[in-house]
């Protein structure tokens, strides 16, 4: 009796020391934080002719060599490790993304499905790490291509392709190869993928044959960001034994390798599991017919992805050393608090997400644009991003994000003035006895980041005016998108991610109609047609700063941040390359072996 | 009415319960604002491309016909598949089944064990300081959410003290839990402890267990609360009975007075609420496999919530109201086990 009760009393008394430890502790660690001292990485890129792009600052030995392309000045970063000291064979990898649907090219449309097709195949072009434009010629480098040439008329590119190139299964890469995956994109034309989203049979009229390592796209219209549509993950080049002509390659449990169509690239999907239509796990292995092998890449070899529920069960893992990476989503709050924590890394680069504010038209006042631009006058950018995100946002006053082709700074005439708010709103008819009155809504189940604590800051923003009056409503992702398409809402944010890196995917955002706030601006449109004629880079610049004078006098939709992209690794891992392409570029990861 | 008859009446039952269940999930869901097929499309999309969608889910078609389609596919035992990835939904659920039920079953044993150890305990020292603190303890994990608590104890043990993984039902460098494998034939049952053994790999059994303790803890953690309040009440009635005393009297030792005569007549109420506590149980899975990103039914339900999956929601559910059906039955029969008086 004497043991039984000793054991009840032990477990009673273990239970409830594991409370106390566990209370005290979470609230020291919650109000202590932990030691300082900590690493923050910020990319570094320089400009020049002949982009010489850091990839790391430590061992091991890292050259960088810039070489001249045939037809662009790209520049090609070779990362040698013959030197220095031996490289982890494996590193894990954590993440809250998941495939939505899969990863066929011709259907594939997700963030995460996208990173997986960029990592283990290939196309006729990339963009450069470290690239700072993500849109200009100089950022496109060979890839399955090695030159090409663009008619006078930009409606025709011929490609050369790069010889000897197999697939892993050890079949030739020609350009049959190239005409097939874009043709049976075009044919299968999924209705939720890239496809038909992009609009890719709006855009390429044919694709010739014209030699076994010879291929020519004809364009219906002359496209300037060609090249950058041909860089993105839609337009990779699948294999004909996996992916045929009578349907996508979907998920098949247990087979990795008939999962993916794409193995051109520096990983071959070695194996892929799914567990309630969720990644579970993914590995990695490096590809051993991958055409630039020779250079050193991947550089680590096999590479173990696990997938976490939610980004604070991220943030704690890469914390407790349970990953080496941790990748998208992570909480600014952690990103924050990890810059000070000496057991991990975080790595800080530009982000190509941005988010705006709309105003439904069909709603009076906001038909009104001295009430729109009232309302863009009253925000604080810089406030709602040093509060909401503590800095690791930006404002963004262009619906093209900073360090990309014809971004402008215009719409800062339309913010942080409320003395203009109120005198255009006195204009329109409103005062502080006839207050406007605002129904602002936001999406509020976490599909875009921190969207309540934004909301918040704006109605704050708002009401400071002592003109306007702000109700708040939040809705989650699928009821806050029929909102939108029943145009219910009079003021809302809505974010976007671009297919192809360039100002041709964001300056639409102004008048899109499926954004459904009924904005129509046929001039605009004409010079946003006129941009995506020209290759001339001074001109389109100078076309899409007018586009932005139109949009400030207007305000259908309001900038209001670029968002930052960030990446917290284990402090022995390098090679992180954060920029606005927005390619997670896992070949390039590496860590020393302690 | 025999036990046999019993059984069989129950077992009837269940078919309009689940039809009922199915029926409200079914109206519910469509009833919510957004549908799966406008979900795809996060950015441009045409309504006639839209329609098309539609008309491949077969969204398109009048209500009564997708629930009559869906009741057929039902009674032939398809499930129907995903909106989302298009993938077998019966599929989906049991792939994650197993990792939900193996921490349904720790957690449950360890809320039980501890729970009714603690409860005896408290109801031997009544109005004395254990017992108090007992009773404390009860309360405040029964109050607590679980996943306020299993952030804690990840800050504390995975992060802080370092001993256990922060979340994942597995170390990613080691290979799953196999189970048996002899020849082409392979023997698993998707419960990794299970299956370590069964594979002969202590350190996979281990690395199991390290990995289930924190979400055990967790759960099992908030369950056992409920369970030391009902003990402790029970046995301090039973413990005032005539036939303790005279068991006492009889001079039998007084563990045996305990946990062979007393507690075992203050079971039944107990029985009863681990049959109720079954469904709390699975709701608090759903929370504890968010927290610590245990791929199982509950994150599978709460992903497709967002994704507005109709044909996944429905399974999932249909598949819950299953199994609290079948452990309310089992616990019935547990009932005339205990207590050969009962007679149904």
């Amino acid at each position: 009796m004497k043991n039984r009760s000793a054991v009840s009393n032990t477990i009673a008394s273990a239970l409830v020391v594991v409370m106390i430890i566990a209370g005290v502790g979470g609230y020291y660690l919650g109000s202590q934080g932990v030691a300082p001292a900590a690493t923050t990485v910020t990319q570094v890129a320089a400009t020049t002719l002949f982009q010489t792009v850091t990839i790391t600052t430590q061992m091991p030995t890292v050259t960088t060599v810039t070489t001249k392309t045939a037809v662009t000045t790209a520049p090609t970063v070779t990362i040698t490790t013959t030197t220095g000291p031996k490289l982890k064979d494996t590193l894990v990898m954590g993440t809250t993304d998941s495939v939505e649907t899969n990863l066929d090219p011709a259907e594939a449309y997700d963030f995460f499905g996208w990173e997986i097709i960029l990592n283990t195949g290939a196309t006729l072009v990339d963009i450069a790490p470290g690239t700072p434009y993500g849109a200009g010629l100089k950022d496109i480098k060979p890839a399955l291509a090695t030159d090409w040439t663009t008619s006078a008329d930009g409606k025709t590119y011929t490609f050369n392709l790069r010889q000897g190139v197999k697939f892993y299964n050890g079949r030739e890469f020609t350009a049959d190869d190239v005409k097939y995956s874009i043709d049976r994109g075009i044919t299968l034309a999924m209705e939720d993928g890239a496809y038909v989203g992009i609009g890719y049979s709006d855009i390429i009229d044919s694709v010739e044959v014209t030699g076994k390592y010879q291929v020519v796209f004809h364009l219906k219209i002359p496209f300037s960001p060609f090249l950058n549509l041909m860089a993105c993950q839609a337009s990779y080049i699948v294999n004909k034994d996996i992916a045929t002509m009578a349907g996508t390659v979907n998920y098949t449990a247990g087979d990795a390798r008939i999962s993916n169509p794409n193995d051109l690239g520096p990983y071959v999907l070695t194996s892929w599991s799914r567990v309630a239509g969720k990644d579970d796990e993914m590995r990695l292995d490096a590809n051993p017919n991958y055409w630039a092998k020779g250079a050193g890449f991947p550089l680590t070899p096999h590479v173990i992805i696990k997938f976490y529920a939610d980004a604070t069960s991220l943030g704690l893992a890469v914390r407790a050393g349970d990953v080496d990476i941790a990748f998208r989503q992570l909480l600014a709050s952690d990103i924050e608090s990890m810059k000070t924590d000496p057991s991990v890394k975080v790595w800080v680069g530009t982000g190509a997400f941005i988010q705006y504010m709309l105003f439904q038209e069909n709603i009076p006042p906001f038909d009104n644009p001295k009430v729109r631009q009232a309302i863009s006058s009253a925000l604080d950018r810089q406030e709602m991003v040093d509060t909401v995100f503590m800095g690791q946002a930006q404002p963004l006053y262009s619906i093209i994000p900073k360090g990309m082709l014809g971004h402008t700074d215009k719409f800062k005439e339309v913010d942080k003035n409320p003395t203009k708010a109120i005198s255009l709103l006195k204009e329109a008819g409103y005062d502080q006895t006839n207050k406007l009155k605002i129904e602002m809504w936001y999406e509020s189940s976490g599909h875009y980041p921190q969207s309540p604590d934004q909301a918040a800051v704006w109605k704050a923003q708002l009401e400071r005016t002592g003109v306007i009056e702000v109700t708040l409503k939040g809705a989650d992702w699928p009821s806050y998108k029929k909102n939108r398409d029943t145009e219910i809402m009079p003021v809302y944010s809505y974010g976007w991610y671009p297919d192809y890196v360039d100002p041709d995917d964001y300056v639409f955002l102004y008048w899109a109609t499926w954004i459904h706030h009924n904005y129509e601006n046929p001039e605009a449109v004409a010079l946003y047609n006129e941009a995506r004629a020209t290759s001339d880079t001074a001109k389109r610049t100078q076309l899409y700063a007018q586009v932005d004078d139109m949009m400030v006098r207007d305000c259908p939709n309001v900038p209001l941040y670029q968002a930052g992209a960030f990446a917290v690794t284990s402090p022995k891992v390098d090679g992180v390359v954060l920029d606005i392409a927005q390619l997670w570029r896992i070949w390039l990861l590496y860590a020393v072996e302690s | 009415m025999s036990l046999r008859s019993y059984i069989v009446a129950r077992v009837l039952l269940t078919i309009p319960m689940i039809l009922l269940l199915l029926t409200m999930v079914f109206l519910i869901i469509r009833v919510m604002p957004g549908d799966p097929a406008d979900l795809h499309f996060e950015k441009r999309v045409d309504p006639e491309i839209l329609a098309e969608f539609k008309h491949r889910l077969g969204l398109d078609k009048p209500l009564p016909v997708q629930y009559v389609d869906y009741l057929a596919g039902l009674l032939s035992g398809n499930l129907g598949s995903s909106m989302q990835d298009f993938s077998p939904v019966g599929q989906q659920i049991f792939s994650a089944f197993p990792a939900t039920l193996e921490l349904a079953i720790y957690s449950a044993a360890f809320a039980i064990i501890v729970g009714v150890l603690l409860g005896v305990r408290a109801s031997r020292s009544y109005n004395s300081i254990p017992d108090h603190s007992i009773r404390m303890f009860g309360i405040v994990s029964y109050a607590i959410p679980v996943f306020f608590l299993g952030e804690v104890l990840i800050i504390v043990f995975g992060i802080y003290l370092g001993w256990f993984p922060t979340g994942l039902r597995f170390n990613p460098r080691i290979e799953a839990p196999q189970g048996l494998q002899l020849g082409g034939w392979r023997l698993a049952t998707g419960l990794y402890t299970v299956d370590s053994l069964l594979e002969g790999s202590l350190t996979k059994f281990a690395e199991s267990l390290r990995y289930l303790s924190l979400p055990v803890l967790a759960l099992g953690t908030v369950l056992c609360g409920i369970f030391i309040r009902m003990t402790r009440s029970n046995m301090l009635e039973t413990l005032r009975l005539d036939f303790v005393t005279s068991a006492r009297a009889r001079g039998i030792k007084e563990r045996a007075v305990v946990y062979a005569y007393a507690l075992r007549n203050a079971f039944l109420p107990i029985l009863t609420m681990m049959g109720l506590q079954f469904a709390a149980l699975l709701a608090g899975a759903v929370l504890t496999e968010t927290t610590f990103s245990w791929p199982g039914l509950g994150r599978y339900l709460v992903t497709r919530i967002t994704f507005r999956d109709y044909t996944a929601i429905q399974g999932a559910v249909v598949f819950y109201g299953v199994i609290v059906a079948l452990v309310s039955l089992v616990v019935d029969i547990l009932y005339a086990y205990l207590d050969p008086r009962i007679r149904f």
